[in-house]
């Protein structure tokens, strides 16, 4: 029954996960039949446009399924919901692309033939629920659609991850968890009042009235005990950084718990994507969180051009490497930076943001951005990028190299940085698959996911970037992992630009538009694993469901701290670097 | 005994930075002149996020990077509302920050002045018709200059405190 058994580390070693498979003789549509065989006699599982698996299941077999996941060790990627969802549709796209004439007469025959399909959509639950696992091993998402009407059960005893999503759910469609061990409102802060829910399809989205002066009144977890007092702090913060609450309870210096409250920056997102063409989606994907503008507008076009069919010319698809990897740099070299800055050692900081300063001009000359916001475009690329500036770039960071390692060498031969970054803030690698934690956090203590390699898109199935795993999980292994994939990604820009075809970069837009579909699309961002799933219905996003790695990480910080003291939290917390507006969205 | 004078010839422990922009350096020196015209000595800002995308909050951090480094120019940033003269607030005002924003305003001393810095602060940006924001900065504290941009970059900030220290003066 079960297939596979090898470590995460070896099976995703292999690139060509393809030649996995067919070693094993088993695709993911027979391991997930084989998998659910007495629990389901025939699942009428459908294959995604992004190599996704979509797998129906009511609820009573959807009851059954949950503790085998959980004995499968699937890990969970998100947990989302759509209203009026029609998987009909994906077929009646497929129709209209075979001829665009007479579409109308065809569907209409098509609902007289059967009638079933009208039955069904008259008898439909107003809810789908979306449950997308991954499985060591696969390469293909599973997706488990849960019908729901008013209510559904809580998986958040089994999959921890969960309980963030079940709240936002509730938040948004007013759907109800009633077995939820955590009921409190997440994104819907004391502002907004009772009963509204921003998602419903009734629902306009516009200006509504709040609550004026609203008493904060969400209730933290309370510790009690001798000696046990509380830390509020923020949402505002001291220094330049993003708003988000952490309450800490501390028994002396150091810190027996912490909660962290986020949200604060939510601006409805989703919600705002609804009824928009997907194009004119594309500058809100950038607005997620500015520091990752290139990771989330490729994620959204990977959506949309799968969901459409769209090939993206190779030299795209070349084009956006370097602009990811050079996004990755940027990031990291602000978090070897802070990391620095603080522990109160400027004379470390600087090298690094100057180098910083540097990939930032680079970013403006190659995209006329310095965060590389306006470049992507769906089908490809708004712009090409000329070979000499490409040429520039890899000369650049010819130079870049010695001047980093240097910055490094100074960073690693200081014995008092060395002191504060070893053993603070560890992230223990039980953690990883219970709350889905991704990125160079997870690299740093012993996972070896990465989007890139386990879930190849773009021009990574062919050029794959080189990895490294540290198994201590303290802020120094992120240092040094962060280091590493500064360096991993200065090599791939550069085998990038060697390599890079000539040719056209954006793919001609198919003639009757984007019509219908929906996908979902990965990208190993600077922070981890980014989801996006965009659901298209008559040329207009009906749905977009964007989960950031730093939705699932930010749990990671309230682990991190446990033990270490006050002072060492802005470290530990930079070290984590978390996207608060990728996370409040 | 060590020749204490050895400490003062000996070579600097940081190297040096060879970096030339003279309009920069035109930018803040004729705002260091601004600010010592209006304020006496120093301009003391106050960074808040209401809903932005956090590029603005790196551009503003990159001014104390060393390209930019404003502290030269008498510029500096206060941890607390308490310490600052003008208020910068970045991103969309988001209902969940609302109560927030006037908090931190109201502890400011006076005067104090609101920079509305990135084009989501100026007027709400491509978030204006959500459900989930006021609008622009303009919407809840009374603004003094707006610096558009998505971001703009550390120069283009500069530029714009610049023609904020200049409206002062008048």
């Amino acid at each position: 029954m079960k297939i596979n058994t090898e470590k995460e580390q070896t099976m995703e070693g292999k690139q060509n996960t393809e030649g996995m498979k067919e070693k094993k003789g088993m695709t993911a549509s027979e391991y997930i039949t084989g998998l659910l065989r007495d629990i389901s006699k025939e699942p009428q599982i459908k294959n995604g446009k992004n190599g996704e698996l979509y797998i129906p299941l009511p609820e009573k077999e959807f009851q059954e399924t949950v503790p085998v996941l959980d004995r499968e060790e699937f890990i969970l990627l998100g947990l989302f919901c759509v209203q009026d969802f029609e998987g009909e549709n994906e077929e009646k796209g497929e129709n209209e692309e075979g001829g665009e004439k007479g579409e109308n007469e065809e569907n209409e025959e098509k609902g007289g033939k059967g009638g079933k399909g009208e039955k069904d959509k008259a008898e439909a639950p107003a809810f789908t629920l979306f449950y997308a696992f991954r499985k060591r091993g696969f390469s293909e998402v599973f997706v488990f659609l849960h019908p729901v009407k008013t209510e559904a059960s809580s998986i958040a005893k089994t999959f921890p991850s969960a309980c963030w999503y079940e709240r936002e759910i509730r938040d948004g469609f007013g759907l109800d968890f009633p077995d939820a061990f955590d009921k409190r409102r997440l994104f819907l802060h004391e502002a907004y009042p009772e009963g509204f829910h921003p998602l419903l399809k009734s629902f306009e989205n516009g200006k509504i009235r709040t609550i004026e002066n609203p008493q904060e009144n969400y209730p933290f977890k309370r510790l009690e005990g001798e000696g046990v007092y509380q830390i509020p702090v923020g949402p505002v913060h001291a220094g330049i950084i993003e708003p988000g609450h952490f309450r800490f309870s501390v028994i002396g210096e150091p810190i027996f718990n912490l909660e962290i409250r986020m949200f604060y920056k939510h601006r409805g997102i989703e919600k705002l994507a609804e009824g928009k063409p997907p194009a004119a989606c594309l500058p809100i994907a950038e607005a997620i969180s500015g520091d990752e503008s290139a990771a989330n507008s490729v994620a959204f076009c990977t959506a949309v051009e799968k969901l459409a069919g769209l090939r993206v010319p190779e030299r795209a698809e070349y084009l956006r490497a370097v602009l990811l990897e050079l996004e990755r740099i940027h990031s990291h070299l602000g978090d070897l930076a802070g990391m620095a800055t603080d522990v109160g050692f400027p004379r470390i900081t600087s090298p690094f943001l100057i180098l910083r300063e540097e990939i930032f001009r680079q970013n403006d000359v190659l995209t006329g951005s310095r965060f590389l916001k306006g470049a992507v475009d769906i089908g490809g690329m708004k712009q090409d990028i000329p070979d000499k500036l490409l040429e520039k770039l890899a000369s650049y960071l010819e130079n870049f190299e010695g001047r980093f390692e240097k910055a490094f060498r100074t960073a690693m031969s200081s014995s008092s940085l060395i002191d504060r970054f070893s053993t603070s803030g560890v992230i223990k690698k039980k953690l990883i698959t219970p709350l889905n934690l991704t990125g160079p956090i997870a690299r740093a203590s012993g996972a070896a996911y990465d989007v890139r390699t386990t879930h190849p898109y773009g021009i990574y199935g062919k050029i794959p970037p080189e990895r490294k795993v540290l198994s201590t999980g303290d802020v120094l292994s992120r240092f040094e992992v962060k280091a590493a994939e500064v360096r991993a990604s200065r090599a791939l820009i550069r085998k990038l630009v060697l390599e890079i075809p000539a040719g056209p970069v954006l793919c001609p837009p198919p003639v009757a538009g984007i019509r219908d579909g929906f996908a979902l699309s990965m990208v190993e961002a600077p922070r981890g694993q980014t989801l996006h799933w965009v659901y298209v219905k008559n040329g207009l996003v009906d749905r977009y469901k964007v989960r950031t790695a730093s939705f699932c990480n930010w749990k990671a910080v309230e682990h991190a701290v446990l033990d270490n003291i006050v002072p060492d939290f802005p470290l530990i917390n930079k070290s984590l670097n978390l996207s608060y507006a990728g996370t409040d969205l | 005994m060590v020749n204490p004078l050895t400490f003062v010839f000996r070579p600097k422990v940081t190297e040096k930075f060879d970096f030339a922009d003279s309009e920069l350096e035109e930018i803040g020196s004729t705002l260091k002149k601004e600010i010592h015209h209006t304020l006496g000595r120093s301009l003391a800002l106050r960074e808040l996020d209401t809903g932005s995308d956090n590029s603005t909050e790196i551009e503003l951090n990159n001014l104390s990077a060393p390209h930019y480094d404003i502290s030269r120019f008498g510029i500096s940033f206060a941890a607390s509302p308490r310490h600052a003269d003008a208020l910068i607030v970045t991103g969309a005002v988001t209902h969940n920050m609302a109560q927030a924003v006037k908090k931190t305003y109201e502890a400011m001393p006076s005067p104090k002045y609101v920079i509305a810095v990135g084009d989501d602060a100026c007027d709400g940006g491509i978030f204006k018709d959500s459900y989930a924001v006021l609008g622009g900065v303009d919407k809840i504290l009374p603004v003094d200059m707006k610096i558009p941009g998505n971001p703009p970059s550390p120069r283009e900030i500069l530029k714009g405190l610049l023609a904020f220290m200049r409206q002062g003066s008048r």
